[in-house]
């Protein structure tokens, strides 16, 4: 089985409107790929920028996958969200990008888009917070009813991924 | 596959934590230490290291100067783990008690060559205005009790935290691979 390591970090986000952004992100791979180590999902601290507009969470991702086959190659989904001072949370975008193919670091910019909701929604989103958000996860990073919605764009999400790969040329796979 | 026995590998990394800028606060010290998962084991170097106090530089770029030397070598079987670095800056606050200035951890790089790296730090905050209040005051502010926490995914959502700026280091790695164990980054 070929072998591959994804290590590195979501370093933080810049462009959104609201400070005091967290991140939930999560892995997801197809049915040939197997998890040895690590693990798949998780939700980054609560960050205030003091100084400039960029958040920063440095959260770590280390997993090591298994697979027996290309498709399905593992695929990063985030959700960032904002934090007022009650605690209360507010979705600010969904994002998700592939995870590179190419063995090295990369630095990646994931764009983020939010559900804009009708015009009695966003002018209750700009006062009272809240808004319309997914019911299934899985839209943000399949493609199949994306035509339903209508939405806006958020700010962007910067990571930091490296990769390491292990047998592929066994396959005959050029990486 | 043929199960050959693992085959180890070493990592050699060394450098310097160079500089730091924190716009509100002098006479920082810094330490540093290293996160590894379980396959990893330094053989050579120090694991953990306490700097100088330094003081801000009187130009415009108000940089605080550490230089402090970082050397180690690690081996291992497996990626998964790869080794971080956590870095942890104190100071004197108003009452001169030495709190904590910024938590930060990176990912040592993996490609051989030189590499710099400017490393975001953050805080703990509490949540209560009146518990900032009494931590400001009594100079025991949030900290954690053990540093390496912020090398990990797990546990961060529960506490609040505020970034100031950076820390700046530089290192040099050089990998020990066997050529058919790992497929390593392409050399830049």
């Amino acid at each position: 089985m070929a072998e591959v390591h994804v290590i590195g970090q979501i370093m933080g986000a810049t462009g959104f409107s609201e400070s005091s952004l967290f991140c939930k992100w999560g892995v997801h791979t197809g049915a040939a790929w197997k998890l040895l180590s690590g693990i798949r999902e998780g939700q980054t601290q609560v960050d205030t920028p003091q100084v400039g507009d960029m958040a920063y969470w440095s959260h770590p991702i280390d997993l090591h996958f298994a697979t027996k086959g290309l498709q399905g190659w593992p695929r990063l989904h985030l959700q960032v969200w904002s934090q007022d001072s009650f605690g209360r949370c507010q979705l600010a975008g969904y994002g998700f990008c592939y995870v590179p193919s190419s063995p090295g670091t990369h630095q990646l910019a994931c764009p983020t888009w939010r559900p804009l909701g009708s015009w009695r929604e966003q002018l209750a989103r700009a006062f009272v917070g809240g808004g319309p958000q997914l019911l299934h996860g899985d839209t943000i990073y399949s493609g199949a009813d994306r035509y339903r919605l209508h939405t806006a764009a958020g700010g962007t999400v910067h990571l930091e991924i490296g990769l390491l790969l292990r047998h592929f040329d066994r396959y005959g796979v050029e990486c | 596959m043929a199960a050959g026995g693992p085959s180890v590998f070493l990592l050699m990394v060394n450098g310097q934590v160079e500089s730091a800028q924190f716009p509100e606060f002098d006479n920082l010290y810094c330490k540093y230490c290293f996160v590894y998962g379980q396959d990893w084991a330094p053989t050579a170097g120090l694991e953990e290291g306490i700097s100088q106090i330094t003081s801000k530089s009187r130009d415009a770029c108000q940089a605080l100067v550490w230089n402090f030397p970082i050397d180690i070598t690690f081996k291992s079987t497996n990626p998964f783990g790869w080794p971080q670095i956590v870095l942890s800056v104190y100071g004197p606050d108003v009452f001169g008690n030495d709190v904590v200035r910024g938590y930060g951890a990176v990912h040592v790089p993996f490609s051989p060559g030189r590499h710099k790296r400017t490393i975001p730090m953050f805080v703990p905050e509490s949540t209560s205005k009146l518990q900032k209040f009494t931590s400001w005051f009594m100079g025991r502010r949030p900290e954690y009790t053990d540093p390496k926490v912020v090398a990990q995914g797990e546990g961060r959502e529960v506490v609040p935290h505020r970034a100031s700026p950076s820390v700046r280091t530089s290192h040099s790695m050089a990998a020990g691979l066997p050529a058919e164990h790992v497929k390593g980054p392409s050399p830049v």
